[in-house]
């Protein structure tokens, strides 16, 4: 046991490195920034599989990360709060809307939820669009500030207006998130939302109230996209709520695909899809409108060979190699 | 006299235009295995789901312990004492056999929100005194050695005596069983039937049982109320319920000749 606990306490310590040293080794403002979008897009991609644990899929949650960044850069510019306290209430705000909607939307499932969370996040998009006095309207959101500096004692004052220094920004807001969603999942709280995925009637009728649990479990979905949203508006410093940019149909479709790629059965699924399906999309820049086409491509491919997601790779790799053995034994026998 | 455990007053249940239960009467006493039984379609399940709260009356009372839970959501009624046993052994399909019978806990473990940072040694030892009681209801059904088992797994009438081992973790007194016996082979009924009576004499669990079987019913129940198009037609003793002339019309039809 404690040999597993040193391995792990070893890939942890190797992760921590290769996280906290990329942006010095790649040396370039552009990988950096593909790097803080991917980074925000994992926690979006991995909150949205907490929805999924109840077995539902949203196809709305930029919707309510749309809140979250509006709503912390609205009150920052316009109240003057000070960005950590900002982001945490833009967290709060996509939470609270998300948990005035639960009550009706929660009662239907499948592709009905899935319709009314991608109607919900459009009519959230056309509202900032359409609300110029408060939101900008469709010149979106400009001159949003940097988060404040901060001063620690022994360390002294860290500024985040550099891309390096955002990036260290975001992987410890979203290592801490994702923290906290995975241990949720482990929890009590967790394991009663495991029950009313298996059965809804039965988890009635040991007394857990199923509305509210699936309530919560939208609403702290609906948090940590909020917190992305946020951290995606500070970092770009402009908000648009036009239907390519961020809070666009196409981007809930790709966080879908990203979430599917990578395998919902596991914490990690996502993650990995996320990483994976960006750097992919990133090398194939010369494909400029075929990108899509190859995104769209590779989800399928996966969905037909590996049912799992990448996730599942390591297990068949496994079972392939153990039959190709067992294979060559036998023709060995047979010779 | 003590006054009965579950009492329906003047309850009716429409859909559209059909009477699926209309104007019952019925009286549950404390510790009676009380049978429901009446050809497809009486109505017996509809009445059972308006006791358990999954259907809401069109009109009528359902008083349990005294107080009024018509208009309750079922993890209320849970909560004071109503457990569902479903038809088609409805188990937590993705848990094992303990953590089926811990997720019948529910009412007793908090969300556990602290422990998503640490888990202090109280929760930890309340999860162990649970992890222990669970273990007793096991014993009690005689399914500790399959404890770590995947509970889609059991053979099917281990899963049924699952699904009574999670409604005793909740700490019903009444227990609502949907056709516990059907599909099961005549071994099988008799060791389901002993469970439900050992529930009764050792915890003194009270059971309204649904169920088609004849022969189970007489042999198991105390009191039986026959239904029939949502009306009761007969009352009392197992044994001579099914004797009445209307009961046997109700289920082989009218003689063509006594017309």
């Amino acid at each position: 046991m404690s040999r597993k606990l040193l391995i792990n306490i070893l890939r942890i310590f190797v992760l921590a490195a290769v996280i906290i040293t990329l942006p010095i080794a790649l040396r370039s403002v552009y990988w950096t920034s593909v790097l803080i979008i991917l980074v925000i897009n994992i926690l979006m991609v991995s909150s949205l599989r907490t929805i999924r644990l109840l077995g539902h899929i949203s196809l709305g949650h930029v919707g309510f990360s749309l809140i979250g960044a509006y709503g912390s850069a609205l009150l920052v510019m316009k109240l003057g709060l000070s960005f950590w306290i900002a982001l945490f209430l833009g967290g709060l705000m996509s939470a609270g809307v998300a948990l005035a909607l639960a009550y009706p939307f929660l009662r239907v499932k499948g592709a009905y939820f899935a319709l009314l969370t991608l109607l919900t996040a459009e009519t959230f998009r056309l509202i900032t669009w359409h609300w110029p006095r408060l939101t900008g309207g469709f010149w979106g959101l400009l001159k949003i500030p940097s988060p404040n500096p901060i001063t620690m004692p022994l360390i002294g004052t860290i500024t985040f207006d550099s891309v390096n220094s955002y990036y260290y920004l975001t992987v410890v807001i979203v290592a801490l998130s994702l923290f906290v969603l995975y241990r949720l999942e482990r929890s009590r709280l967790g394991f009663k939302w495991r029950a009313i995925q298996d059965t809804e009637a039965l988890a009635q009728s040991v007394g857990i109230n199923v509305m509210w649990y699936k309530a919560l479990n939208f609403a702290i979905a609906c948090f940590f996209a909020g917190i992305a949203g946020a951290l995606f508006a500070h970092y770009q410093h402009a908000l648009s709520p036009d239907f390519s940019a961020r809070f666009g149909v196409l981007m809930s479709i790709y966080l879908l695909v990203y979430m599917v790629v990578g395998g919902d059965a596991k914490f990690t699924g996502p993650i990995v899809g996320t990483v994976v399906l960006t750097i992919i999309s990133e090398f194939a820049r010369e494909l400029k409108e075929y990108r899509p086409m190859l995104i769209g491509a590779i989800a399928i491919l996966t969905m037909l060979l590996m049912t799992e997601g990448l996730i599942g790779l390591p297990n068949r790799v496994k079972l392939w190699y153990r039959k190709l053995l067992k294979g060559t034994r036998k023709v060995r026998g047979s010779a | 006299m003590r006054k009965p455990l579950l009492e329906i007053r003047n309850l009716s249940k429409r859909f559209g235009g059909l009477a699926a239960v209309s104007v019952l009467d019925l009286d549950v006493r404390r510790g009676e295995i009380f049978g429901l039984i009446g050809p497809n379609g009486a109505g017996k399940t509809t009445v059972l789901n308006m006791v358990g709260g999954t259907l809401y009356p069109t009109r009528g009372k359902i008083i349990f312990q005294g107080e009024d839970i018509t208009k309750l959501p079922p993890h209320r009624r849970a909560r004071r004492g109503i457990a569902r046993v479903f038809q088609r052994n409805v188990l937590f399909r993705s848990l094992t056999v303990l953590e089926n019978v811990l997720a019948g806990f529910h009412l007793r473990s908090g969300m556990g929100l602290a422990e998503i940072f640490s888990k202090r040694a109280s929760t930890r030892s309340q999860q162990r005194v649970l992890q222990k009681e669970a273990m007793e209801i096991l014993q009690f059904i005689r399914l500790d050695r399959q404890a770590d088992e995947m509970a889609i797994n059991l053979p099917h009438g281990n899963q049924r005596a699952l699904c009574l081992a999670i409604a005793l973790a909740t700490q019903a007194q009444l227990f609502l069983l949907d056709e516990p016996l059907t599909g099961m082979d005549g071994e099988e009924t008799e060791a389901m039937m002993s469970m439900i009576r050992t529930l009764r004499d050792e915890r003194g669990i009270t059971c309204v049982v649904v169920e088609h079987n004849m022969r189970a019913v007489i042999g198991l129940c105390d009191r039986a109320v026959v239904l029939d198009y949502g009306k009761k037609i007969a009352e009392g003793l197992p044994k001579k319920v099914v004797e009445d002339p209307t009961v046997i019309e109700a289920y082989l039809g009218v003689e063509e000749n006594a017309v």
